[in-house]
């Protein structure tokens, strides 16, 4: 029964799966990394900053203060005046949907992608 | 070719469609998939298959889009035939393709045809719906493609064996 199967069949899975590995990890790639930094203050729409352009945002509110880094493609908080400095020890961030969150200043950083991104259609 | 033998073919192809369709309504009836949209095992392909070996391509790929067309009206609706009809074309001209050149098995060549299947309905979905979520289908659909094709092609193959030869000639 397995004589049947050629050599050439052998070569073709191997070039499909090869393929299809490519085109997945290009599709993927191609997906995730963000283009625009959207900042938003309790609840309202600070601004929208591209990931391109280097740049420190100073957010002053009452008694906090927030900065935020963005470098090489990549934004973090950099400095914050909350106490539990979860929003600096995040890290940097690039990909599409990724945020940064801090809770006591209420200061929110996300990643939205460059065009279209999600929307309602899928379902 | 003789008329005779042309009678016989059409006689064949008309019972291949209905087998077909039996095939695709057993798909519906009994779903295949693991939760996943668009994964399923091509029955309707054995089918077209053991035409396209059998019969010729003119002959498969008649049978393939009157079973594409029947079965979107009886079971997905016009929109799921879109996503068919692209499919079931550039599955069959790629199984031609490589089975004109010699060098493939029936399940070298089936298991392409899974893959272009897919590949031609993710297509038209990325053509339909500019969106980034369909793409976590992507590897799901290539490698389910790829596997239920090479089942489909051991199976056509024995199938292909056991038909009575006088069907097609």
């Amino acid at each position: 029964m397995f004589k049947v199967i050629k050599k050439a069949d052998i070569i073709l899975f191997f070039v499909l799966v090869i393929l299809s590995s490519i085109i997945t990890a290009v599709a993927f790639g191609g997906a995730e990394k963000g283009s625009t930094v959207e900042v938003t203050v309790d609840g309202k729409l600070y601004g929208t900053y591209s990931l391109d352009k280097d740049q420190t945002i100073e957010i002053k509110q009452d008694k906090a203060t927030n900065k935020i880094t963005i470098k090489d493609g990549q934004v973090q908080m950099s400095d914050s005046t909350c106490k539990n400095q979860i929003c600096v020890e995040a890290g940097a961030i690039c990909e599409t949907n990724q945020s940064i969150v801090c809770l006591p200043n209420k200061v929110m950083i996300e990643i939205v992608g460059g065009e279209g991104g999600f929307d309602a259609v899928a379902n | 070719m003789q008329s005779q033998t042309k009678t016989k073919f059409i006689a064949t192809s008309a019972m291949f469609v209905c087998l077909a369709l039996v095939f695709s309504y057993v798909e519906v009836l009994v779903p295949f998939s693991v939760g996943i949209p668009g994964v399923k095992l091509g029955l309707a392909n054995l089918v077209i298959i053991i035409a396209l070996y059998e019969m010729d391509f003119k002959y498969a790929f008649v049978i393939n889009a009157i079973r594409i067309v029947i079965a979107g009206l009886l079971f997905s609706g016009l929109f799921g035939m879109m996503y068919s009809i692209a499919g079931g074309l550039l599955s069959i001209l790629v199984m031609w393709a490589l089975k004109k050149t010699g060098l493939f098995s029936m399940i070298g060549v089936s298991m392409a045809g899974g893959l272009a299947h897919n590949l031609g309905q993710l297509l038209v979905a990325a053509f339909l719906v500019s969106n980034l979520k369909m793409f976590i289908y992507f590897p799901v659909l290539m490698f389910s493609g790829i596997g239920s094709g090479i089942l489909i092609g051991i199976v056509s193959y024995i199938i292909d064996k056991k038909l009575p030869k006088y069907l097609f000639r």
